[in-house]
Formats: C-alpha cells, sequence, structure tokens
C-alpha cells in the first residue's frame, strides 16, 4: 500500500504553498487521498516556508515525522530538514549550492539528486519564482503521474494571469520532466501506481470547508477582521459573496464584527463571525450580549498559540476554557469542534441550526491545524450529505399575521422564545441587553429577573435532551486502553491507530459543550484505562470532563510546542502504558 | 396618526432634563416622515438617551454602549429598505464607540445616528465627556479635564459622512425638521444634538447655549460646500451654528452591493445548487 510523504522547503515567495497544493490536486485527480501539513512563520517576505504532502491510497489523517522525498528549493531547506528522512528516502537538491561533503544527512540510504534549478532558469530565461514548476516535473517523471493533470491544474491556477504567465509555468515543468527523464528514464525508486477506479475527491482546507457550510446553511452575512488562522475563510467567502447571495464584510475590528452580525441576526438573516483567539477577546462583551438578547450568532475562532500575539501560524488547543467562559453573566453557550474537514462541513451546518433553535452563541473551534491544511474527502460525503435547515421558533410572516400581543421574551417550558423578525406585521418587539420582562421592557424587579435567568437557564435541559451528542467510539470496542481527545486532534490520533488496533481505541468529542453528565460518566468509567491527548499544556477539555463527570484523566499526552501532535508520539505514549 | 403612537413608558429623566426634548421632536419627525412603530428600527446606545428604548414605543435593538452603530449596520445589511436609526450619547458614540463613527461615515451606510451631546455622562453620575470643553470639572477629572473636546462635526465630515447637522434640544420644532432632514438622508447621517444636563452640568446650560447658537439657512450657508462646512464646524464655542452643516451625494453601501440589487437578505431564497461551490476543490 503506497503511502509517500513529499516534503518541499523553500523561501517565502517561492510559491511553496502553491506546490503543495499542486502536488495535492495531482494525487488526488489520479485516484489518492493526500493530506498537508504546512509550516511558515509570519513573514511575507524572506523566512523558511516548508509544506509536506502525504499520497496514500487509503485514507489519510495526517502528516508524519520522516519524508520519503525531500525538494530543497534552496539551502536552508536541506540544512533544516536533512534528518526528517525515512531510511532510503530521496533528497532533490543543487549541488551547486550545497556542499555534500560537509554535510550529509544522518538517515541511511539517502539519495542526493542533483538538479540543477538555477541553470536550467538560466538557460531559459526564466524568473526565479518557477524555481517550484521545475521541481514539479521532475517529480511528475519519478511518480509516473500523467503530465497533462499537471497542464491542467497549472491552468486553472494561472487563468486569471493570462496565456504567457500559464506558458513560462508549463515550460518550466516540463524542463523538470526533460531533465528527469534523460536523466532518470526510469525513474527512481519511486512510483504512484495508476488506478484503474477514481473516485472524484474534493482537496480543501478547514477553512474552505467551512465557507461552504455556511453557504450550504443559508448563511447571509459573515463579517471578520483578518487574523490567521481565519483570514482564509473571509478570503473564500469574499471571493464567493455574490455567487452565494451572501454579503461579506471585512468590518473596522472585531468589536464591530459580531455586534454587526448580532444586529443582522436579529433583523432575521443567519449570520456568522469568524476570528481568533486575540479577535475573540475583543468580541467577548457581545457575546453576553447574544446571550441575553438572545439573537443567534456562528462564531468561527480558530485557535493558535498565545497569550496575546504568542504564535501567529503554529497551532494549538489552547482557548476551549477561554471560549467556555468568554461573556459575563449565565447563559447558554454551545462549543462544537470538527475533527476534520468532513466534520468541519456537517458542524457548520448543525451550527446554524442550532444557533438558530436555542436563539444563543454557537462557537465552531478550529485550530491552525485543521483550518490552513487541505485534506482530501470523497466528493459523494459533502454532495450527497443530506440536512435539514431548522431555523427553530422563528416566526413566519404567516405565522405573524396570528398573533397579537406578541412577546419576545415569552416564559416557555423549553426556555426558547418566539422570534419575529423587525419590520413586519405584528412583530414589533424590543431586543434588550439589559434584563428584561417578557415584552422586552427594561426591569430590575427581583421575580421578573428571576423568571428571566431561568427561562434562558432551561435551555441547557432541552439541549441536553433534544440535541447533545455523545462522543463517537473509533476502532475496536475492547482495548486495553482508550485514547480521549477532542476536534482536530482526530487525525493525528486515527493514523497512529492503523496497526495498533489491538493497541487502543479512540473516543473523539466533537460536540464540546453542553455536556451530558451521567451518559458520560457511565461511558467513561466503561474503559480500561484512558490517556487523553490535547495540542495545549493544561488539558482544557480533561479540565472540562472532570468538571461535568468528576473523573479525571490522570495519564495525558500534552504538546503546545506549536506543532500538531504527530501519531507516532500517540503510538509512543499508548506503548509506555500498556 | 399622531405621534402618540410612538409613546412607551413616560421618562425616567431628571426634570428639565434635554432629552425631553430630543424625545418629542423625535417622535413628531417619525410621524411626519410616515414611520409607524414597526415599519423601521432603532438602536439604542447605553446612557440616559440610550434609556429613551423604554419610552419610544418602536421596533428596537438596545445595544451595547458604544456599538449601537455596528448593530444598526448589520440590521442595515440585512434589510436595506427599512430605515434604522441609532440614538445614542457623545460617550457611547465619540469616546467608547468612536471607531466605528469613523468607519459608518466612510461607508456611507444608510442609517441616521442621532446623538445626545450633554458634553457630561449622566447615567454613571457625572463624569466628563468626549465633548467636554477643557478645564471642565467632574467626578473623574476634579482639577479639570487636560483633553481638548472631540469635534464630532469635523470628524464626521472628514471621515465622508454624506449628511452632517446639528441640533439644540430647546428649539424643538427646529430639531424636528433636522431630524427629517437627517432620516430622510439616503447615505451616512450624523445629527449632533446639543442638550443641557440639568444635573451634572452647570457650565453648558439652556443659557449657555441660547446666548451662543444661531440658525443656518439658506443666507447664511451653503451645506454643499464642504470647505464651508469645514469651517462651520470650527465655530465651536462663541458662536454655534444648528441645522444642515454638510451635506452630499454618493451611493450608499449597499448600493454597491450586487447581490442586494433585486432582493433583500431577509427575503432571499437559500442556495440549493450547491455542486457548483463543490466542484471548485475537485
Amino acid at each position: 500500500m503506497l503511502d509517500l510523504t513529499v516534503k518541499i522547503g523553500g523561501k517565502a515567495g517561492f510559491g511553496i504553498m502553491t506546490t503543495g497544493l499542486t502536488l495535492g490536486k495531482i494525487a488526488t485527480r489520479s485516484g489518492y487521498h493526500a493530506f498537508e501539513y504546512a509550516e511558515y512563520p509570519s513573514l511575507i517576505r524572506g523566512g523558511h516556508n516548508v509544506v509536506e504532502v502525504r499520497i496514500s491510497e487509503d485514507k489519510v489523517y495526517s502528516q508524519e515525522k520522516k519524508t520519503d522525498i525531500l525538494v530543497c528549493l534552496d539551502a536552508e531547506t536541506f540544512n533544516l530538514h536533512k534528518n526528517e528522512m525515512k531510511d532510503g528516502g530521496i533528497v532533490l537538491l543543487e549541488k551547486d549550492k550545497i556542499d555534500l561533503s560537509k554535510q550529509k544527512s544522518t538517515i541511511k540510504n539517502v539519495s542526493y539528486l542533483d538538479i540543477p534549478f538555477s541553470k536550467m532558469l538560466k538557460e531559459a530565461s526564466l524568473s526565479s519564482v518557477m524555481i517550484n514548476n521545475i521541481a514539479v516535473g521532475v517529480l511528475m517523471h519519478f511518480f509516473g503521474a500523467d503530465f497533462e493533470i499537471l497542464k491542467t491544474l497549472i491552468f486553472e491556477n494561472f487563468s486569471k494571469k493570462g496565456q504567457e504567465v500559464i506558458e513560462k509555468n508549463i515550460q518550466a515543468a516540463k524542463l523538470g520532466l526533460n531533465f528527469a527523464q534523460k536523466y532518470y528514464p526510469e525513474g527512481y525508486k519511486i512510483k504512484i501506481p495508476k488506478l484503474t477506479k477514481i473516485i472524484p475527491k474534493m482537496y480543501i482546507t478547514g477553512n474552505e470547508m467551512i465557507g461552504l457550510g455556511a453557504i450550504a446553511a443559508g448563511c447571509k452575512f459573515y463579517a471578520a477582521y483578518p487574523m490567521t488562522p481565519t483570514s482564509t475563510l473571509l478570503h473564500y467567502l469574499a471571493a464567493h459573496a455574490e455567487a452565494a447571495g451572501m454579503v461579506v464584510k471585512h468590518a473596522e475590528d472585531e468589536i464591530s464584527v459580531i455586534n454587526m452580525a448580532i444586529g443582522s441576526s436579529w433583523a432575521g438573516i443567519r449570520s456568522m463571525v469568524g476570528t481568533s483567539g486575540g479577535g475573540f477577546a475583543l468580541m467577548v462583551e457581545a457575546i453576553s450580549l447574544s446571550g441575553i438578547t438572545e439573537t443567534p450568532v456562528v462564531i468561527m475562532m480558530g485557535q493558535r498559540p498565545g497569550p496575546a500575539t504568542g504564535m501567529p501560524t503554529w497551532t494549538e488547543q489552547g482557548d476551549l476554557l477561554f471560549i467556555l467562559h468568554a461573556g459575563h453573566g449565565e447563559f447558554l453557550k454551545i462549543l462544537l469542534s470538527p475533527g476534520d474537514v468532513e466534520e468541519a462541513y456537517k458542524l457548520t451546518i448543525d451550527a446554524f441550526n442550532l444557533a438558530d433553535k436555542y436563539q444563543t452563541p454557537v462557537f465552531i473551534i478550529g485550530d491552525k491545524y485543521l483550518q490552513e491544511g487541505h485534506q482530501s474527502v470523497e466528493k459523494f460525503q459533502i454532495s450527497n450529505f443530506k440536512f435539514q435547515i431548522d431555523r427553530g421558533k422563528l416566526l413566519t410572516k404567516e405565522k405573524l399575521e396570528e398573533i397579537t400581543d406578541y412577546r419576545r421574551y415569552q416564559i416557555t417550558d423549553d426556555g426558547i422564545s418566539p422570534r419575529a423578525i423587525p419590520g413586519y406585521k405584528n412583530s414589533l418587539h424590543q431586543a434588550n441587553s439589559y434584563e428584561h420582562l417578557e415584552d422586552g421592557h427594561t426591569t430590575e424587579e427581583a421575580k421578573e429577573r428571576m423568571r428571566q435567568v431561568d427561562k434562558r437557564n432551561r435551555k441547557y435541559a432541552t439541549f441536553l435532551g433534544k440535541d447533545a451528542r455523545m462522543p463517537v467510539l473509533y476502532g475496536e470496542k475492547n482495548t486495553p486502553l482508550t485514547v480521549v481527545s477532542w476536534g482536530s486532534m482526530k487525525g493525528p490520533i486515527l493514523q497512529a491507530m492503523k496497526g495498533s488496533e489491538d493497541k487502543f481505541n479512540y473516543l473523539h468529542f466533537s460536540y464540546l459543550w453542553p455536556l451530558p453528565k451521567d451518559e458520560l460518566t457511565k461511558l467513561l468509567t466503561s474503559f480500561k484505562k484512558l490517556l487523553l491527548v490535547e495540542n495545549n499544556s493544561t488539558a482544557q477539555f480533561g479540565q472540562l470532563l472532570r468538571m461535568v463527570t468528576g473523573i479525571e484523566i490522570t495519564d495525558k499526552l500534552l504538546k503546545y510546542s506549536g506543532r500538531p501532535i504527530y501519531p507516532g508520539e500517540v503510538v509512543e505514549k499508548v506503548g509506555e502504558l500498556i | 396618526m399622531t405621534d402618540t403612537q410612538f409613546d412607551g413608558y413616560f421618562p425616567t429623566w431628571c426634570p428639565g432634563c434635554g432629552n425631553f426634548g430630543i424625545w418629542a421632536a423625535l417622535k413628531t419627525a417619525f410621524t411626519n416622515v410616515g414611520f409607524t412603530p414597526d415599519n423601521f428600527a432603532v438602536v439604542f446606545g447605553i446612557g440616559c438617551s440610550g434609556n429613551m428604548n423604554d419610552f419610544l414605543w418602536v421596533n428596537s435593538f438596545h445595544a451595547l454602549h458604544g456599538r449601537a452603530i455596528p448593530t444598526a449596520i448589520g440590521i442595515k445589511i440585512a434589510n436595506h429598505k427599512m430605515p434604522v436609526v441609532v440614538i445614542a450619547g457623545d460617550g457611547d458614540c465619540y469616546g467608547e464607540g468612536g471607531n466605528h463613527l469613523m468607519a459608518a461615515a466612510r461607508g456611507n451606510h444608510d442609517i441616521t445616528v442621532i446623538v445626545h451631546d450633554n458634553r457630561v455622562y449622566g447615567l454613571t453620575t457625572g463624569q466628563v465627556a468626549p465633548t467636554a470643553i477643557q478645564g471642565f470639572k467632574a467626578k473623574s477629572t476634579p482639577s479639570g479635564v487636560i483633553e481638548m473636546p472631540i469635534n464630532p462635526i469635523a470628524l464626521a465630515i472628514t471621515s465622508a459622512a454624506t449628511f452632517v447637522a446639528s441640533g439644540f434640544s430647546g428649539d424643538i420644532p427646529h430639531l424636528t425638521s433636522v431630524i427629517e432632514e437627517g432620516v430622510k438622508h439616503k447615505g451616512f447621517s450624523l445629527i449632533n444634538i446639543f442638550q443641557p444636563c440639568v444635573t451634572f452640568n452647570q457650565l453648558t446650560t439652556y443659557n449657555w447655549y441660547r446666548e451662543r447658537i444661531y440658525k443656518l439657512d439658506k443666507n447664511n450657508h451653503d451645506p454643499e460646500d464642504l470647505k464651508k462646512a469645514l469651517e462651520k464646524s470650527f465655530e465651536l464655542e462663541e458662536r454655534i451654528p444648528i441645522g444642515i452643516i454638510y451635506k452630499t451625494i454618493r451611493p450608499t453601501y449597499t448600493d454597491c452591493l450586487p447581490q442586494l440589487s433585486k432582493e433583500i437578505l431577509v427575503e432571499s431564497k437559500l442556495n440549493t445548487d450547491l455542486d457548483k461551490f463543490i466542484d471548485e476543490f475537485i
């Protein structure tokens, strides 16, 4: 079974990220699965960028530590990554630029193939930014992949930049292809076998999938202020706003962003905002506003390492408890966290339905790892997914016709009051950030205050009874160990399970709050041994589980270097415990 | 229809508060332009001005301190055929939420922002407002405020607002006509209303204003002349102009969105053809 990792590194501006996307799409269009992981500093020019693409016939859930092919577009790439090779791996480099007599990989049996990038570019009078295409051309020959796929991809990528740019890119790719054909006519060590059956696959980032989910769910307003790792959601939706009949607003700050979304939601449309920790900190007062005015809003909260500016382009699951406790006062928040791109689509649709049903803020919690990396998913998983649009107790124009004495904050058994859109007959009401009477007028009277608090709090029980979801167990039933985790760590854990199916199974949480106490306590106590895996330093989800169930998971694998957990680290930790 | 259609609870403002004049002018202006309680929306900020939420019977959203403007912009984007008015205070609009005022003016969002400018914080019992005259002594500045006051009119004009006016709560008929012009204007309008605070501001009283204000009209001002408007905006203490200071026409924010040219978002249909979005990622 093919399981191949290709790593390409170079200076920012060399089109490293585009190369990663190209390689991934070559794989998926050839019928394979692919997974991308990129590392880059918070800089636009200069600095070292590296992208790795893992290609497999099987579903691939995460990156891996060691690489089969390392493509060095500069000397720094070689210095930084030469020891991350697999035994027998291949390094493509320019021998004129790297003195191999002084520095070699510590890994055994590594081959060093000289690709004279600079000479080829110079001879063909091509710009140095074409270097990545030469590398892809070489790989096309080694893979035995269809060059037409690459030509089509170049055409798609550069169609807006004109024929000349397209031709130069293809010319550079052909230089690489011809060079490899001439010097390595039989290829070199690695082949990607042709597949007879090709299932159409999407190759998509978490952010793009969340954007697609928002379009599917009928989101009509998205507001954001740019912030890694959620900026590319803004870019995706802004580019598709007109086609989707949506308004996308890059507002002056995150405070404006969320207050706009609450305004547009009050006026009747599904609304969403996107940010990261620092921007979310500015939104917190308005989370509370959504809570008391009972105005639905969906918040895409992309985590990255903090505190403050932290490490902007890296990954972490460090904001869970901040999100849980964000917003002064007591009110229901619903927290969801997708584990992969497929879940990202489905949970985004859930988020909009839940926001409308419970008239409260709903969070989609992601991180740089999920949001910015491309993953493959079969198209049918998305296009065949059936869902309902549930707007909860939103009153239609027709229903409003029958209503007299409309009360926005009517006391109800389930805690949810009928919601009217302003501007229509009989909908007249006040939404109030102050504590209020059933009709929305301000009150400070003790009894009315308690009636409204009790009403809002009843939403917890309604949610737990109707919409809470238990975690999903992946793997065999009776393993000596059960790994517990949430969100994007699903990928590395499922990847680690391959070949270790008898050692552990995985309990994956994507509905994070509110949690059903009794069912969860029963479930957690049914396993032999638990290992908590989180991409943070204080086991935040473990703390939450303990708060709800009283159960403390003492064995933990925590990582907070800004890097995601690798499957190998899970396997190693599991090995220590059983 | 009479302006009693907008009556809510009887106000809890201090006797003699300038807010009464603004309240009266708003109700008359809304009636005169054809508004009814359910065919437009008002967003209130937090402060004595925002407390009007309970005294004015209209579709309303009592927002956060400083954040009434973005809330109103969101409402306008969702339903751009529905008129949206903001009622806020000087601390609300020029202090806590100053950034939003500039952004809303730049975007020419079609909302009318009514600012109660009494140069002091009333609801929090008497601290300086961003419009307090330098040296004004209040609870948070017992030795006198060091900062220079905000110039809301000049700020709005230079932020590209398309309608900028001043009014005085002690002249209800004139204020009514200014508000009517403001809500009829297509684009972002700011109406700064001078309003005495009888409890916490003994400096800028009814008499202080009456000695200084004068009305702008065709004979003494051309509101379409940007430079003249800016000159007027710097008449701050000796003589104070009220009326329309600046007015121009520019497409509104929602005018510039092709996706809103045929329908309002709140009545738009769901996207059911998802394949065109999905196929892009194959």
